[in-house]
């Protein structure tokens, strides 16, 4: 696998950490990987010593990933790394960055030309232009 | 700026914005065509640009924001029509037009066409946020109290490519009407909106959870007067929610009105509130000179008349009573003097409601240049709106409307009968529903007999899935598959209104061979039992469905 | 994946899909090409079918077409489809007889 970053990672993590489920977690980890189910409220102040938080796929049509990303950047004012895995496709690379997502995991052997077309295509959006953040 | 009336006119970053999603459809369409995508990620992105593959071909559906478009773009569509299809252009239940003979090679082609009289096929279908309906009177209607196309022309934008709802676990439609006569069916939508005037500006009485398909419900009011500044808020909050807990296990539980029954309408109003004390409200806030600016991309027309207007309109109807007949049913009262607004009915005797040939799109466009303003709407009732003609000149409109073949007097009666394209052209379909249509409406050609009959709506689904709304037809037909062959469903007492439901179930479905004369005989039923100044929705409540079932069930 | 379908005594089946770039109804041939006209299509009998099938689904992207998948027919001098849906596929939309499939194309 290799990571793609969709534009300056906010807080890059340190390339080495253990990652575990939220069920794993103790209170030295510092990188979990999400359900797509999992309501990120009940992380809490866990959420202080994290630096990475994967947000998973199992399918592309399944956009529940872009709302806890965005739950985590706006509403606990998560700084750390938001990662993305599992079934993505380039045409969801510029909503992934807005919601808060800095990296994709992909295959080794994808191409990310795709990946980097799609995220100068939409240079404004309609949601800044009615001066949404 | 030489905007068109009824409609938010383009401005560059608009148009560059429609380009870069062309470019981008070409691009999925090369790599789908390489293999890169698979028909299965394929298909999610030409669906979120309007292109279904259908059962004979692909079919795209074309965007009309709150259902108005102006001339130019009505001759557009006309040119696509001849162009790329086969001549003819299907007006549907959402105020959107669909072309059934598409090739995916032509497709950004048709794109770019549409671009360059700024139109587009964005989020016509998939699940994400649809294209916005709005009341086909907005702007017009003597009855309205706020026009809701601005709000509408909002929602469009906010909608557009948004970032979190574009993989929702299902479809989601949201309507918006400014009139206290829901003419939107805002309580059958996802969400559904009334606007009204407050006294610090506008507000909105918001509506979640309604729907039709294969669990019929009304919508629960989910807050009364939401201001204009946290519309957006309140609509993200709705939004996000439904993102997270939606369910996406099972396809037919998807909407969000399942989520609301689950949760019940304190339990989501519960979920809601809870996101919105989360929320920032400086990130949300919709500020007045954002509307404002979008307000000042409208055109308003000069609806000033003759003075004598109204008396020229008396006269005329006095002279001719096929006229007279045409202004009952077919117009309504406009808010300023001397003019009306008009329902031009795409439903002739025979024909297949919503279907406008290449030609007749042509006319419609002259005549909304002659007539209103260059501008037109189409309802969701599958027929067009004039909505600003003056008086005095609503015999010489008619005149032209009876030469192409446009001037049945039949809105809201018994042969203004909606239905989808059915299994002639759809790959969901169990049975077909325009052969049934055409037949009923020639049986009921007669405008007079129309007329006597009274208010009576019609509505065929060829499927479940209920794009012809049979729920909330007077008289629902709903098709269903037995091994093989079509039978129907009748269903009678629905609607969509401020008393909005669904119709109930008369009893086991008929063969096709017999709706037109079971449907026939429930009518006749209906005349031999109404009492004086009854419509039929007034005789059944009265009655029940008792008599109505023997009738249908007659032969059987 | 497998669908229940149901065949009656003296009934087949051809295989049919569409095609990816103008989204026109196809029928495959006994050469494995694809066809516009049903009159084309090689009748298969039920217990051979899925040999058929499982080739024609694993070439589709090759070939250009998607939506791979089998329909119960009554053969003839043209098959022809059990179902109303697939008669309309076969032969064109009953409202537009203009718009019928041609059969010798």
């Amino acid at each position: 696998m290799k990571q793609f970053n969709l534009g300056p990672v906010r807080h890059p993590a340190p390339a080495t950490l253990d990652i575990v489920s939220v069920g794993e977690m103790t209170d030295a980890t510092r990188a979990i990987r999400l359900s797509p189910d999992f309501d990120v409220e009940t992380l809490g102040s866990a959420l202080d010593h994290l630096d990475l938080i994967i947000v998973t796929f199992p399918i592309f049509r399944d956009g529940r990933g872009f709302t806890q990303a965005r739950a985590l950047r706006e509403y606990f004012g998560f700084a750390g790394e938001i990662r993305a895995e599992g079934h993505l496709i380039p045409d969801q690379a510029q909503f992934l960055w807005t919601c808060g997502v800095d990296a994709v995991q992909l295959e080794d052997d994808t191409d990310t030309t795709p990946w980097l077309r799609a995220l100068t295509l939409f240079p404004v959006t309609y949601q800044a232009r009615l001066g949404l953040r | 700026m030489n905007a068109p009336v009824g409609l938010y006119q383009y401005q560059t970053a608009d148009r560059e914005f429609l380009a870069s999603r062309i470019a981008e459809f070409e691009g999925q369409v090369a790599r789908r065509l390489s293999g890169d995508l698979t028909e299965d990620e394929f298909k999610p992105l030409r669906l979120m640009n309007g292109l279904y593959l259908q059962l004979h071909a692909y079919m795209l559906r074309v965007a009309i924001p709150y259902g108005v478009l102006d001339s130019r773009q009505m001759r557009k569509l006309a040119h696509i029509a001849r162009r790329y299809d086969r001549d003819y252009g299907h007006f549907t239940t959402r105020q959107n037009i669909q072309f059934n003979w598409i090739k995916l090679e032509e497709t950004p082609e048709i794109l770019r066409q549409l671009a360059d009289v700024d139109m587009h096929a964005i989020q016509t279908s998939g699940n994400c946020i649809r294209n916005v309906t709005c009341d086909q009177f907005a702007g017009a209607a003597a009855d309205e109290l706020m026009d809701p196309r601005v709000h509408a022309e909002i929602l469009r934008q906010w909608s557009t490519l948004h970032p979190e709802f574009t993989f929702l676990p299902r479809k989601f439609k949201i309507a918006i009407s400014g009139s206290p006569q829901d003419r939107v069916a805002a309580r059958f939508h996802d969400i559904g909106i009334l606007a009204r005037p407050g006294e610090n500006g506008p507000l909105f009485r918001i509506f979640v959870g309604g729907g039709l398909g294969r669990t019929p419900l009304v919508g629960h009011e989910l807050f009364d007067s939401v201001p204009e500044a946290d519309l957006l808020m309140t609509l993200e909050a709705v939004l996000r929610v439904y993102n997270a807990y939606g369910r996406r296990d099972n396809i037919y539980k998807a909407r969000i009105k399942i989520l609301v029954q689950a949760l019940g309408i304190e339990g989501y109003r519960e979920a809601v509130r809870h996101e919105l004390s989360r929320m920032d409200p400086s990130h949300y806030r919709l500020a007045p000179e954002v509307v404002a600016a979008i307000r000042a991309r409208f055109a308003a027309p000069d609806l000033t008349a003759s003075p004598d207007a109204d008396a020229v309109l008396r006269r005329d109807r006095q002279a001719n009573p096929a006229f007279d007949r045409w202004v009952r049913s077919n117009t309504l009262p406009h808010f300023a003097p001397g003019r009306i607004a008009v329902t031009v009915s795409i439903k002739p005797a025979g024909g297949i409601p919503g279907d406008a040939t290449s030609d007749q799109l042509d006319r419609l466009a002259d005549l909304a240049d002659q007539f209103s303003f260059g501008e037109l709407r189409i309802t969701h009732l599958q027929n067009v709106v004039l909505a600003h003609v003056a008086q005095d000149r609503l015999y010489a409109l008619w005149q032209v409307l009876n030469e192409i073949g446009l001037g049945d007097a039949n809105n809201e009666l018994i042969g203004d009968i909606v239905a989808c394209p059915g299994l002639d052209y759809c790959a969901l379909a169990n049975a077909r529903s325009i052969p049934i249509a055409q037949k009923l409406s020639a049986r009921f050609a007669d405008n007079a007999l129309q007329e006597e009959i009274g208010k009576l709506r019609i509505n065929i689904s060829g499927c479940i899935n209920a794009c012809g709304h049979h729920h909330v037809g007077h008289i629902g037909l709903l098709g269903v598959d037995k091994r093989g062959e079509e039978f129907f469903q009748i269903t009678l007492g629905g609607r969509d209104d401020d008393k909005s439901r669904t119709g109930d179930i008369l009893g086991a479905a008929l063969p096709e061979d017999d709706m037109v004369d079971a449907i026939a005989r429930i009518v006749d039923r209906y005349l031999s039992v109404r009492e004086r100044g009854e419509q039929f929705l007034d005789t059944l409540s009265r009655l029940g469905d008792a008599p109505f079932k023997e009738a249908a069930y007659e032969t059987v | 994946m497998k669908r229940a379908i149901r065949i009656a005594a003296g009934e087949a089946l051809v295989l049919t899909a569409n095609r990816l770039l103008d989204g026109h109804i196809v029928w495959r041939d006994a050469e494995g090409a694809w066809n516009r006209s049903i009159a084309h299509a090689a009748i298969l009998a039920p217990d051979t079918y899925e040999s058929a099938l499982d080739s024609a689904t694993q070439s589709a992207q090759a070939d250009g077409v998607v939506g791979v998948y089998e329909v119960v027919v009554r053969p003839g001098t043209i098959a022809e489809p059990v179902s109303v849906r697939e008669r309309i596929r076969a032969f064109g939309p009953t409202v537009h007889p203009q718009f019928a499939t041609e059969l010798d194309a």
